[in-house]
């Protein structure tokens, strides 16, 4: 959304700059490639997901409208509780994974001295990888018999998992993947945060007496704190979308445990020769969520600015 | 969202709500045309593709004005993009569907009907009549079968001496099965005595095999039937040899290859499987050619029997369509030539003498086919005996109704068989039945 | 939030900054001079105080922290790169072994160049440049004139349009595939078939509210005046554009051309749908596609050639990666 900028002392009062019919035209002109993108790829499928949801369609016959018959074939199957489960779960673990640990790291990394520049290289190496690698790497790490992962807790003496075929494991082994590939940026994003905090406000904290942590409790949070909602919202939004790690590594199994949302749309339309009716009716619940989600953190956010 | 924006947005949608489009094909009568056709093979395959080119050249000589351009997509049927591709205008002239998904493409009015032109493919009358039926509606034909086989057990005959076991006398019931492969995953190092899928569809497509072979039904009348005595079997049978004897592996397979490549790599006893599987075993995955046997399938109460056709475009012209059907007669349906020229295949390296397509059958076509097979055979086919003789006795089964979705239900139960040892066989049953049912109603 | 802008100069090119210089509000300008001098340190004050970490223990726990932060960097995300490099290397043998080796016992590099024929990784990575460049130039074509407009041009509704523009944000394109994807097949009003086609690529890529919403808040920073005087003059808006705003704002163009085509790299979905002909498919979806059938030492090659661009724009690329990334998390 916009910003929300506290002043514009430069933006002058618009009766300055008259609108004539000639700029308006030229800037409409300058316009039209982006209203073009925009009308056919973003608008448009949003209305015409609602649209879609109402109906039956094949793409070769007339669509027909049916009402609410989709929503009611979607919420009926199983696999649909199982789905939104499964991506609120992904959520709070990713959230566990991809925020907590990526804070702490960049809070670390922030007092480190040395090596700054390798460790920034290499946290951020596997975010700029092409995710089906990362992917596809982790499908041959998890593989029960010769994967690393397992050769590894052997090695320790640990007893070995099975991973991606299991109920219990297959959606945190997801979650691992996920993070391993994106909390770069997280780690990155916290850094250059914590870099904007004053030194004056720790160095008066420390005054006060506090200590390390009452430090970072008092300080360093209240001072990210619009980072963290910011990046709250960012990371939901992201596992809305989770797609790729389930289509490759587990098609959604072992028994629907890593079906998540997204996947089950592509599943309708695309899996099985296109109940598009289907999928755009799970498309526009999820559309919901997100805008709630959307109006929380804007909600917050405003507060949080006041 | 502003009141402002979703007025635009409305007007936009409005605009182009109400906006026609599509452009229609003329047929030209006379004259050139040009046809696409599905399925050249991949790149990877380079001999098999340089083989097909061949024949599009030979073809194109043979039929003057005709130009043929082949596409090479992997899967050549793909139904993630089916529906698009021709609403797309891309679809090409010949394509391919697979068995379960004709009844769908037919009809949704997505294949021509081919009435009036099947004389165009010299031998049609000598395909099986059952086969044919299977794209047959209405009493209008709507594709050319093109292969048609049934399952049976291929196992590693070189694991079999290992362990022990005859590899003459492969097992004849699943409890024969089950003691085979405890048998063979006591030889330890990896070693697997039978691999089943979990996942990706193919768990419950080699459900619905195992369950016909112990008599079962999948679908009677428009209602699942699976939730049955030897649907239970199917499971407890897979479960307990998971978990008690652990002679399935700890992997689970999900999709097609993921067997293949386990099979191929020597270290796995047996799986249930058509004879293609025993090709592609050799030929895409590098498995060792005299290693592998195919026996019937166990019990032999029934076999799940699949295939696939060549179909043309809805919006074929009149000379498309009549090119289309002319390049499958070349192609597919003529023996020493095309896909049966298997002196040159035997030449390419191919493994030819798998008895892997049947849908000729005893037609005087289909004998000359057999024959010219067996005389250009690479592989040992005394091996493949077994399931010859065999399946004579067994009756064919089609597969269910909506196919796909059915075993994507019913890999929930496969994969919690064979991940979980504390698996409620029964509740896993009558899940995957109301599911079923669901989605039966549907239709 | 405002200061944004400023953020993304503050890690790029000097001369461009140089540029701005006079343009640039004085406190905002001060202020990052003062972040920039703390940058060339090395270190500003941080939680821990420079007392405590000179202390005898204060060292100490330092060089400990320092020596568990790298090794466990470089084993959590060097390593698993390590391991599919000498993975790819091992014999079809060697890599089933349990358990696995740490080093090919036979390093074996014919193996990259099996992959690549294998995977026909050559035509995979032409066509993914292709539409890396092609979505480059065009969606930088499309999102600069838009932002312009609205921006300087300030036409009628622009707010409205913007707003609507930043709304698409808030939903994920993989929400809307589905018809997105009908769209692509069958574009209404004009009939076009995108399948298989790179426009099919290039559209949705241009319609980027981010990148929409950066650049203009980029162009907003730049004075009317210098605009004005060319309008006096006589110069037409699009040369004001060229030869004026463009210069000043390389910056952020480097940005935005870098998400740009690091996006359509990575992107997976889309061009799986979109692109189904093997010919015409990216990376991504090549090595998806043939990942199942080839032996996984073959497959692990593949990974490793695939992933060599983007290691490579990351090298060369770093700083406008990173300070892109900083504007993106301040978008607010």
């Amino acid at each position: 959304m916009p910003a929300k900028r506290p002043a514009r002392p430069r933006r002058r009062p618009p009766t300055r700059k008259k609108r004539t019919v000639r700029t308006n035209l030229t800037a409409y002109g300058f316009l039209c490639a982006a209203l073009f993108c925009f009308a056919l790829f973003a608008w448009w499928p949003m209305i015409r997901q609602i649209i879609m949801s109402f109906q039956e369609t094949n793409l070769v016959d007339e669509p027909k409208w049916v009402g609410l018959d989709n929503f009611r074939t979607v919420v009926e199957d199983p696999a649909f509780g199982q789905a939104w489960k499964n991506t609120f779960v992904f959520s709070g673990l990713a959230l566990l994974c991809g925020y907590l640990i990526p804070f702490t790291v960049a809070i670390v990394l922030n007092e480190l001295r040395h090596a700054r520049a390798y460790l920034r290289f290499v946290v951020y190496l596997p975010v700029m990888l092409p995710p089906i690698v990362s992917v596809l790497l982790f499908k041959w790490f998890y593989d029960p018999g010769p994967g690393l992962f397992n050769a590894v807790l052997d090695g320790v003496g640990l007893p070995t998992l099975q991973w991606l075929d299991s109920t219990d494991t297959a959606l945190i082994s997801l979650v691992i993947v996920s993070t391993w590939m994106n909390m770069g940026a997280g780690v990155l994003i916290y850094l250059a945060a914590l870099q904007n905090i004053p030194g004056e406000l720790y160095e008066a904290a420390e005054l006060d007496g506090a200590g390390i942590f009452k430090r970072i409790w008092n300080v360093t949070i209240p001072q990210t704190r619009l980072i963290l909602l910011l990046m709250l919202m960012l990371q939901i939004v992201a596992t809305m979308q989770v797609f790729i790690e389930p289509y490759m590594l587990t098609e959604g199994g072992p028994e629907n445990a890593t079906v998540t949302v997204a996947y089950l749309m592509y599943q309708y339309a695309f899996r099985f020769g296109g109940n598009y009716g289907a999928g755009s009716a799970l498309g526009v619940m999820l559309m919901i969520v997100l805008l709630v989600v959307a109006a929380v953190q804007l909600r917050l956010t405003r507060d949080e600015k006041r | 969202m502003k009141p402002r924006n979703l007025a635009i947005f409305l007007t936009a949608g409005l605009v182009m709500t109400t906006a026609a489009c599509g452009g229609d094909k003329d047929s030209d009568a006379g004259g050139d045309v040009t046809i696409t056709v599905a399925c050249q093979p991949a790149k990877t395959a380079a001999k098999q593709r340089e083989a097909w080119n061949a024949d599009v050249a030979a073809f194109e000589k043979a039929h003057p004005g005709v130009k043929v351009k082949s596409t090479d997509q992997q899967p050549c049927f793909d139904p993630k993009t089916f529906a698009a591709k021709l609403a797309g205008g891309q679809m090409e002239t010949v394509f391919m569907v697979p068995v379960t998904n004709y009844a769908d493409v037919i009809a949704k009015g997505q294949a021509k009907d081919i009435t009036a032109s099947t004389g165009l493919v010299k031998n049609f009358g000598d395909i099986k009549q059952d086969v044919r039926d299977m794209l047959t509606k209405d009493g209008k034909v709507y594709g050319v079968p093109n292969v048609s086989y049934s399952v049976g057990l291929v196992y590693n005959r070189a694991v079999f001496e290992k362990a022990g076991l005859d590899p003459d006398a492969p097992p004849k019931t699943w409890d024969e099965v089950r003691a085979a492969a405890k048998k063979i995953a006591g030889l330890g190092d990896g070693y697997v005595g039978f691999g089943e899928y979990g996942g990706g569809g193919t768990g419950g497509w080699h459900f619905a095999q195992a369950i016909f072979s112990r008599g079962g039904e999948m679908v009677v009348d428009g209602k699942a039937a699976f939730n049955s005595p030897e649907g239970k079997a199917v499971l407890q049978t897979l479960h307990d040899m998971r978990f008690e004897d652990k002679s399935t592996g700890s992997k689970l397979n999900i999709g097609w290859e993921s067997l293949m490549q386990q099979m191929a790599a020597g270290k796995t006893g047996m799986m249930l499987g058509a004879p293609d599987v025993v090709t592609d075993v050799v030929q895409k995955f590098q498995g060792k050619k005299d290693d592998y046997g195919i026996a019937a399938i166990p019990e032999g109460k029934a076999s799940l029997t699949g295939g696939e056709a060549y179909m043309i475009n809805p919006e074929a012209s009149a000379a498309e369509t009549k090119a289309g059907l002319q390049w499958i007669d070349f192609q597919f349906n003529t023996p020493g030539k095309g896909r049966h020229d298997y002196a040159r295949g035997k030449a390419n390296g191919e493994a030819v003498g798998v008895p892997n397509n049947d849908y000729m059958g005893d037609s005087p076509t289909g004998q000359k086919i057999a024959e010219d097979r067996k005389a250009n055979a690479v592989l040992p086919v005394e091996y493949y005996q077994p399931y010859v003789e065999g399946s004579k006795s067994v009756e064919f089964k089609l597969e269910p109704e909506k196919a796909q979705e059915i075993y994507a239900v019913l890999d929930v139960a496969m994969s919690a068989v064979l991940t979980r040892e504390n698996a409620d066989i029964d509740k896993l049953l009558a899940d995957a039945e109301s599911k079923a049912n669901a989605i039966l109603a549907k239709s | 939030m405002a200061e944004t802008a400023h953020t993304v100069r503050t890690t790029e090119r000097p001369d461009a900054v140089e540029q701005t210089r006079k343009v640039t509000p004085p406190p905002a300008h001060r202020r990052r001079k003062r972040r920039r001098a703390a940058w060339a340190d090395g270190h500003t004050r941080t939680v821990v105080s420079p007392l405590e970490l000179k202390s005898r223990w204060g060292t100490r726990i330092y060089w400990a922290v320092l020596a568990g932060v790298l090794t466990v960097f470089t084993l959590v995300f060097l390593f698993p790169l390590y391991w599919m490099a000498t993975s790819a290397m091992k014999s079809s043998d060697e890599i089933a072994q349990v358990p696995p080796t740490l080093w090919p016992e036979n390093p074996d590099f014919s193996v990259f160049t099996d992959a690549w024929e294998l995977f026909d990784i050559g035509t995979l990575l032409k066509n993914t440049l292709f539409y890396a460049i092609g979505a480059w130039l065009f969606a930088l074509a499309v999102d600069v004139t838009a932002a312009y407009a609205l921006s300087k041009l300030r036409p009628l509704f622009g707010n409205v349009i913007l707003g609507a523009m930043l709304a698409t944000l808030m939903i994920p394109p993989i929400v809307v595939m589905i018809p997105a994807y009908i769209t692509a097949t069958d574009v209404p009003i004009f009939g076009w078939h995108l399948l298989n086609s790179p426009w099919a690529i290039w559209f949705p890529v241009a319609a980027n509210g981010f990148n929409i919403f950066l650049l203009k808040r980029f162009f907003d920073s730049i004075p009317d005046e210098i605009l004005e005087a060319a309008e006096i003059d006589g110069v037409p808006p699009w040369r004001v554009l060229v030869s004026i705003i463009l210069p000043i704002s390389r910056p952020i163009l480097g940005v935005v051309s870098i998400f740009t085509i690091v996006m359509v790299f990575k992107d997976f979905l889309w061009p799986l749908l979109v692109l189904p002909d093997s010919e015409k498919m990216t990376i991504s979806v090549g090595l998806s596609q043939t990942a199942g059938a080839v032996p996984q030492n073959q497959v692990m090659a593949g990974l490793v050639i695939a992933s060599i661009p983007m290691i490579i724009v990351f090298f060369f690329f770093q700083r406008s990666i990173m300070a892109g990334l900083t504007a993106g998390s301040l978008k607010g």
